[in-house]
């Protein structure tokens, strides 16, 4: 059996190239903006113009987490975007090269602390990679299972908080808030049945997972779904049909496909411009190349695009996890030697890099073995975090806006603080 | 506790000057504390995954209003501050300045393992070793993160110790079990701990009043001034009877 | 380089330009430092266009041993580029710098490499030459040392909060 880290062989591609515009493209992308400088020295900006400074964060409802914006504003538009990070910054790299590549999973599990599951399989495939163990065709299904219903519970989460940002706590934009946190349960729930846990699950591990499928869960998770599907139009129309909501997203915050390349963006942002690319697809793991991965895309860019991107990515997720809870194949969940003593797993050196699609991007993680205690920890390990690239957009994007549309577009990008800082 | 952190309040005083009202101060200060009790709004210190758990907790299952607490975006119209997360050296001074807002009564509720002791980024160069090191805190509420009703349980502790406060009848310390000394050490001590440098509050009051745009901390000058580097010597003296423990528990 | 299959496109770059003749099987290949911008540029040409990751790492003087002869402190930085298609090929190498060396920006390429340029930086103390604005990302501006240096201590405080 193949490594399931490894992409299998290249398949001719099912969609030939577009022919207008690059292949990266879909056709009807939108076009490049005009990008703002984000160097630009505001001593050289007009003299005559009354500059104001806006510090935005760290502490502010809106940042989602400690970032921190310094808005120079002529007016109410925005000049120039300094973001600052690291307000967060906890050290995990560093912690992660004194212990064992076991005891790093639990770890990592707080680093996007919106999607946790998806940390504990980025850094795990990338533990197998350098390490050489095999996976288990049942574990890979059922990572592949919660990486869906993570998925859901993610953009859930950011539908909610979104709109909170676009409504304020005591307007409209709590509705939403309330009935996607409502949703957001009974996934947490799904879990909580499967590990235990509510939030920092610790259930992957180097090789395979922890914790077996109980009994009956297939059913629940049946259930879940079919709740949150019949509540998924009623979002739809609570944010798209909504002709405040419209106003405020269309047209703002738009960042064109070339530029999202170059900043490294990916994830429901680059495919909401019109970058046809999701490494479930394109360089499937776990068990996604035995099943059909549609592709979202949307081309217009936009805080909107992105909206639509994410909510339809929730029913494709929902369709996912249909396709694949009924075929999930017996057999053993953790296909390495069972883990008895914390120093088991040593690795010589080498490096490895291993990524996976998360729901704000590629999350991958660039390990190098050959650490403390005879190789039984990384001596580095990096971890590339998708929020971070999508945080680094902000100041090509928010000059020319006005400081309520910074909301709207700060929000619409879903950094996790967690994650850009580590 | 310190048996002193009874809470006042102006109205109080006003109420107890009033001629003629002295009779009924009982019952209007019964009245009051009721009310300060039963309507504690928060502003939530969410930095980091306890954020999201609180956010949980604020949502449709558990509902934290019901208990009367609405949640406010800014430290001016709260009274308790909940810490939901990690606190980092760069964090750690707007912490500070945003508790130095709240107006008085104030009460401050740690939320997660990090914001108690620092988890297991304790010993990180960037981690705050538990925020007691620099506020207050009147409740903690353990776990990683700790469920919502775990949440809505120290919620109403608290709401149990401000009506005890305000009566008089604080509860000790010796009620606690007793903590082991070398997990109540953390590289800074804490603000009920006997050995505390005044320095060192004096130093964190500095370094959070001192916050502008430009700046991040000011610590450079704090740290040269001749009063930043006596208080390290002095936190070096105290961390060094803890040192020869150390060694022994990492062998396990 | 494991964990992403081997890139046969990239290796015959690297030998027929840039007189490169390892390929180890389990690290990207090393990679002359004066020539990595060029590299990189010829990369984002034939379709390299994401901009994946950097990852600086530091190793401590080394005295001879079984593992490998006598190496003096320094540094390697690696660069991970991507192809936004069918496949994702991954394109990644590496590059040696000793003490106080520095290693061209990739700013000007891939604006996305800022921030990254600007963490390993400010982490790990490499020095990204023609960066337009290196700062520290991660630690306060007035943080003296670079944490995630082999040397640095773990626990090194900070006085007033930590
Ligand atoms: S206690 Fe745990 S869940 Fe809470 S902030 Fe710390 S790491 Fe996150």
């Amino acid at each position: 059996m193949e490594l399931s880290v490894d992409p299998p062989p290249e398949k001719p591609a099912k969609k030939p190239a577009a022919k207008a515009g690059p292949a990266w493209l879909i056709p009807g992308a939108v076009a490049p903006i005009e990008r703002a400088d984000p160097y630009l020295d505001i001593e050289d900006y007009d003299p005559e113009a009354d500059l104001m400074v806006l510090n935005l964060g760290p502490q502010h409802p809106s940042t989602h987490g400690v970032f921190r914006v310094k808005l120079y504003l002529d007016g109410e538009i925005i000049v120039k975007a300094v973001p600052f990070a690291g307000y967060l910054h906890r050290g995990v790299e560093k912690l992660c090269e004194k212990l064992a590549f076991t005891q790093i999973t639990p770890i990592v599990d707080k680093n996007d602390y919106v999607s946790p599951m998806m940390n504990e399989q980025a850094i795990n495939l990338a533990f197998e990679a350098l390490l050489g163990a095999e996976v288990p065709r049942r574990a890979r299904y059922l990572r592949t299972l919660v990486a869906e219903l993570q998925r859901i519970g993610s953009h859930l989460l950011w539908l909610g908080t979104f709109a909170l940002d676009l409504g304020g706590a005591l307007g409209g934009g709590s509705t939403v808030f309330l009935h996607c946190f409502r949703e957001r349960e009974l996934i947490l729930d799904l879990f909580e049945a499967l590990t235990g846990c509510r939030f920092h699950y610790n259930t992957h591990t180097v090789g395979g997972n922890r914790h077996d499928i109980p009994e009956g869960w297939a059913s629940l998770v049946k259930q879940a779904l079919a709740v949150i599907e019949s509540r998924l139009p009623e979002y739809e129309e609570l944010m798209t049909d909504n002709s405040i909501f419209v106003k405020r997203t269309r047209g703002v915050g738009v960042v064109d496909g070339e530029l999202c390349l170059e900043l490294g963006i990916t994830g429901p942002m680059a495919r909401a411009a019109g970058v046809d690319y999701d490494m479930r697809r394109d360089a499937p793991y776990h068990a996604y190349d035995e099943v059909e991965v549609r592709v979202q895309t949307e081309t217009a860019g936009d805080c909107q695009a992105r909206t639509l991107v994410r909510i339809r990515e929730i029913s494709e997720s929902i369709r996912i996890v249909r396709a694949l809870i009924d075929g999930v194949p017996e057999g053993p969940i953790c296909g390495h030697k069972p883990i008895k003593i914390v120093l088991q797993e040593r690795s010589a050196g080498g490096q490895a890099y291993a990524a996976l699609e998360s729901p704000r991007g590629e999350l991958g993680t660039w390990v190098i073995g050959g650490g403390v205690n005879k190789g039984t920890s990384p001596y580095r390990l990096k971890i590339r975090p998708p929020s971070l690239h999508a945080a680094a957009c902000l100041p090509y994007v928010l000059p020319g806006h006005s400081v309520s549309d910074a909301i709207v577009i700060l929000g619409s990008v879903d950094p996790i603080m967690g994650e850009v800082d580590r | 506790m310190e048996d002193d952190r009874a809470f006042t309040h102006p109205l109080y005083d006003f109420m107890a000057r009033m001629p003629g009202l002295d009779v009924a101060t009982t019952s209007v200060d019964k009245l009051l504390t009721w009310g300060a009790s039963n309507a504690l709004w928060i502003f939530p210190m969410a930095t980091s995954c306890c954020g999201i758990e609180f956010m949980a907790a604020a949502a449709s299952r558990v509902d934290l209003d019901r208990m009367g607490t609405i949640v406010r975006g800014t430290p001016r119209q709260s009274d308790v501050m909940v810490v939901a997360g990690t606190i980092t050296v760069k964090m750690a001074p707007r912490v500070k300045k945003l508790w130095d807002q709240m107006p008085e009564p104030k009460w401050c509720l740690a939320m997660g393992s990090c914001a108690i002791s620092g988890d297991f980024y304790r010993d990180i160069y960037s981690v705050v070793p538990g925020i007691d090191t620099f506020l207050p805190v009147d409740v903690y509420v353990p776990g990683c993160p700790p469920n919502p009703e775990e949440l809505m349980h120290g919620l109403l502790r608290l709401q149990e110790k401000i009506r005890a406060f305000r009566a008089g009848k604080p509860r000790g310390a010796a009620e606690r079990p007793p903590t082991p000394e070398h997990m109540r050490r953390p590289s800074l001590p804490r603000l009920d701990d006997p050995t505390r440098p005044d320095e060192l509050s004096l130093l964190q009051t500095q370094s959070a009043g001192s916050l502008g745009h430009g700046t991040e901390m000011n610590l450079i000058e704090l740290r040269r001034s001749k009063a930043g580097e006596a208080l390290a010597a002095k936190l070096a003296a105290l961390r060094a009877p803890a040192a020869p423990a150390e060694p022994a528990e990492k062998k396990e | 380089m494991k964990g992403a299959p081997k890139n046969e496109e990239l290796e015959q770059l690297l030998a027929a330009e840039f007189g490169v003749t390892e390929f180890p099987s389990d690290a990207p290949p090393l990679v002359d430092r004066a020539r990595h911008l060029e590299l990189a540029a010829r990369l984002k040409a034939l379709g390299y266009r994401l901009y994946v990751t950097v990852v600086a790492t530091h190793y401590l003087p080394q005295a001879a041993s079984k593992a490998g002869p006598e190496q003096p402190e320094h540094f390697e930085v690696a660069t991970a580029l991507r192809k936004p298609t069918q496949g994702g090929t991954l394109a990644a190498w590496r590059c040696k710098l000793a003490v106080g060396e520095g290693i061209p920006s990739l700013v000007g390429l891939f604006a996305g490499a800022d921030w990254q340029e600007r963490e390993q930086f400010d982490l790990v103390g490499v020095r990204f030459d023609d960066h337009p604005d290196l700062r520290r990302l991660m630690m306060p501006d007035d943080w003296e040392g670079h944490p995630l240096r082999k040397d640095y201590a773990i626990d090194t405080a900070c006085t007033p909060w930590r």
